[in-house]
């Protein structure tokens, strides 16, 4: 217990010790994990030094990793699979104890809170009213059992019991909600759940990730389904069963059936409510062909809207935005007397309105002259506000997106420091869309800043926020190319095998690359040996099963430059031998580089093995080789004659 | 005669005293200077260190191994507390099977129950997840309070002495 005490002291003391010592000293270069913990004999402090300590625990700890996650250097994920695994594994851990809870409920019964915690409490999975009534049917809508219900509502209709419209309505959206399937079961581990919303009020809403949403949808609106079915049999449909209908059909594509039920609801005279527009709304561009027909429709629903007195709401205005997107040039003119109109009407844009404006503004492919203007406008409306979500496509992934095509670094901080404003953290989404945004954020870092701003924000989000993918290494090797800063590279590569992406093969030759480029002094180059050394150890056999690079000429030949740059001959010549085994030509250039160092050091052997290899290969460079040899060494009776023979075979290969 | 009676209730309530029964002792014999004890052996035994110091030590050598304020003036629950510990205990000696490499450490801050485990590194990252999170799901449902774990881990078992 001492010892791991004193482990774990040492730990802890070590922390404050290096908070302390970036304020007071700085003497490590650290990139993440490795720095190397010195405790000194003595030390004094500034004045200011515990204030100084104290403050740096307030903002985010970038040495720490995710909060799901335990604090231990055993438990903590080095790379983003590890990460991945590492969470799931403990949603389905909850998962299982979720399933005990509900399977074994009797051992749960015993509410020891005050007040009472209902989420604490287990879950009743299977509908308890057994027999046929409307309040069955409730529960079985309440569960989202979603053919249960509508079972329930024939047997209802065969015994001949009146079921209240209310009643019926909701089942009416249960079945347009779902497309007259059942939900997929939820063993699925659900991730950082967003904010969920009650069926009745917004159906809606698309829940999970965009590959869920576009499951569901895969099933399409079939042909005399049970909404229908239902619908057709009901005496008085009213509003809401119109409603729930209409967007049913929307949603799962079935656009001019929704259109042809919004003519019936007329025709009964009956009011649409705004949910009802804005599913219709989002449905005109896909009824429509040309540009001016669709906004005309867009308009006729919108004076439709205001003859019947229905209140627009926000989701009116981003579903005429999102239309607009569809509408070309016409979407251009119409889109900001749109906003001042609503504006008018006392609606606040949301995100996913800047989102539509500037997928309006910023066509792909088309030159931006003149629309910078329109990014840098947006952010001055959206700086400093706090949103919250309220669309699913408010997502502030899309704005650092537009930045990073319009290569602006500026807007990109600003779009930064936006997500540090109030509640706008749950803007940034899931893990996905999260490592989406900062993948965007480091390539438009790696284009667009200097290496130390880039290493700053590098230290500062790798790895307890983001773990890079290897394309985004690569980026910041052409930064580091850019600004000449190769000297880190010995750095990068420790990162880069600590993050798992030691085996990818285009990642580990661009390395090898700019670290063969150019000669480099004395010390840089020792360290470059070393890292070369160590990539070869990758290429060798892997255990486990990994992915294994295959050599080429060009990763070899850096390999050799590099080795032969810093003077490790021996280590060179070995590599030198796996040409042949993985059947691979060298270089002319790569010849004579070795040839060079062979002369400085000296040995006749290896220059006559040198040769023999070229030979070997049937190089065109083999004669002049020769040549050089017999010119510039001592050799000895045997090793003239091996060369004569050479001499001579090659000039009757040729 | 009035003095028999008088002499006959008086014997009958001295008969009934506490002092005159014996009763049957159900319990095996916990003798309290052999709780919580490692003897003294051949030299072969490892302990750590909260098994080498014994309970005197508490508050001295050694610290509590839970922590809640039941115990203090004017409040009430300590036997509940008690109870949920021991449950927490045996619960954690068979979740983590084999893997507890000291006792584990329970501390309520409010609501919040801590419970605080050394590891050893027996299994894999993942799985410590998985059971991580079926122990605070499960706890957190059984006891009606939020459960929280904080683990670290050891190579081995961290050895005091052998005794």
């Amino acid at each position: 217990m001492a010892s791991s005490c004193s482990q774990a002291l040492r730990r802890h003391v070590c922390k404050s010790c290096t908070i302390l010592q970036m304020h007071v000293s700085f003497f490590f270069i650290f990139i993440f994990f490795s720095e190397e913990i010195v405790i000194p004999k003595k030390k004094t402090w500034s004045k200011e030094a515990v204030l100084q300590a104290l403050a740096s625990t307030v903002s985010r700890d970038p040495t720490a990793s995710d909060y799901r996650l335990q604090d231990d250097p055993y438990l903590t994920p080095k790379t983003s699979s590890e990460f991945k695994l590492f969470s799931l594994s403990q949603e389905s851990g909850k998962n299982a104890a979720k399933y005990f809870i509900n399977t074994y409920p009797k051992y749960f019964q015993k509410d020891y809170a005050q007040p009472h915690i209902p989420c604490l409490m287990p879950e009743t999975l299977e509908a308890q009213i057994e027999e046929v009534s409307e309040a069955a049917l409730i529960e079985r809508i309440h569960m989202r059992k979603v053919e249960a219900a509508v079972d329930l509502y024939d047997q209802l209709q065969q015994a001949g019991t009146p079921v209240s419209l209310d009643v019926t309505n909701q089942l009416l959206d249960l079945i347009c909600f779902y497309g007259d399937s059942d939900p997929a079961q939820e063993n699925v581990p659900k991730q950082r759940s967003e904010e969920t919303e009650d069926v009745q009020d917004e159906p809606q809403t698309k829940k999970g990730r965009a590959s869920k949403a576009s499951d569901q949808l895969k099933a399409a609106w079939k042909e005399n389904n049970n909404a229908e079915r239902i619908f057709a049999l009901l005496s008085e449909p009213n509003t809401h069963s119109y409603s729930a209908l209409i967007r049913g059909m929307v949603k799962y594509c079935a656009y001019s059936k929704a259109f042809s039920t919004y003519t019936d609801l007329l025709n009964n005279r009956l009011k649409a409510d705004v949910n009802t527009f804005n599913a219709l709304i989002t449905a005109a561009p896909e009824v429509k062909e040309k540009y001016n027909e669709k906004w005309e429709l867009i308009v006729d629903l919108l004076k439709e809207m205001a003859e019947q007195k229905v209140k627009p709401n926000l989701l009116t205005l981003n579903a005429v935005l999102k239309a607009l997107r569809h509408c070309g040039t016409l979407g251009k003119s119409q889109a900001f007397p749109v906003i001042s109109e609503m504006k008018a009407l006392s609606i606040d844009p949301s995100l996913a309105s800047y989102n539509h404006l500037l997928n309006i503004f910023y066509k792909p492919g088309a030159p931006f002259l003149g629309q910078t203007g329109i990014l840098q406008e947006v952010m001055n409306e959206v700086s400093g506000k706090s949103f919250t979500p309220q669309d699913p496509d408010d997502g502030i992934c899309l704005l650092l997106q537009r930045c990073l095509l319009t290569k602006d670094i500026e807007q990109a901080y600003r779009v930064h420091e936006l997500l540090g404003v109030g509640e706008n953290w749950r803007l940034l989404g899931k893990d996905l869309q999260q490592n989406i945004y900062y993948a965007r954020f480091f390539s438009l870092l790696c284009m667009m800043e200097n290496i130390d701003v880039m290493l700053k924000w590098y230290r500062d989000l790798v790895p307890s926020v983001y773990y890079p993918s290897s394309n985004i290494m690569r980026d910041l090797l052409q930064a580091l190319d850019t600004d000449n800063r190769l000297d880190l590279i010995p750095q990068i590569w420790k990162d880069i095998k600590q993050l798992g992406h030691a085996n990818r093969q285009k990642l580990v030759e661009d390395l090898l690359t700019l670290m063969a480029r150019e000669k480099q002094n004395q010390e840089v180059q020792e360290s470059f040996a070393e890292c070369a050394l160590d990539i070869k150890k990758m290429y060798d056999t892997g255990d486990r099963g990994k992915v294994i690079m295959s050599w080429t000429a060009t990763s070899l030949s850096d390999i050799i430059s590099v080795l032969l740059a810093a003077q490790r001959r021996q280590d060179a010549w070995e590599i030198l031998k796996l040409f042949k085994t993985h059947n691979r030509v060298p270089s002319e250039e790569l010849l004579n580089k070795f040839l060079m160092c062979i002369m400085e050091s000296g040995e006749v052997n290896h220059a006559v093995e040198l040769v023999q290899i070229s030979a070997g290969f049937c190089l065109p460079e083999t004669p002049k080789l020769i040549q050089r040899v017999q010119q510039e060494f001592q050799l000895s009776e045997q090793q003239k004659n091996i060369l004569s023979d050479l001499e001579i075979q090659t000039f009757n290969s040729d | 005669m009035w003095d028999g009676n008088h002499d006959l209730d008086i014997v009958s309530s001295q008969l009934n005293s506490a002092a005159c029964f014996r009763n049957i002792h159900c319990t095996a014999a916990c003798l309290k200077n052999r709780a919580a004890r490692i003897r003294v052996g051949k030299g072969d035994k490892s302990v750590t260190y909260e098994q080498a110091y014994h309970p005197h030590h508490i508050g001295h050598r050694k610290g509590w191994l839970s922590q809640h304020t039941s115990n203090l003036q004017g409040e009430d629950g300590a036997a509940e507390r008690v109870v949920e510990d021991v449950f927490i205990r045996r619960f954690m000696y068979g979740t983590f099977h084999g893997c507890l490499a000291d006792e584990v450490v329970i501390k309520r801050r409010g609501n919040l129950l801590v419970i605080c485990a050394v590891m050893i590194q027996k299994l894999l990252p993942s799985k410590f997840y998985f059971l991580i999170g079926y122990t605070e799901e499960l706890l957190s449902h059984f006891y009606k309070c939020p459960v929280q774990i904080e683990m670290q881990t050891v190579e081995e078992k961290v050895v005091y002495k052998y005794l």
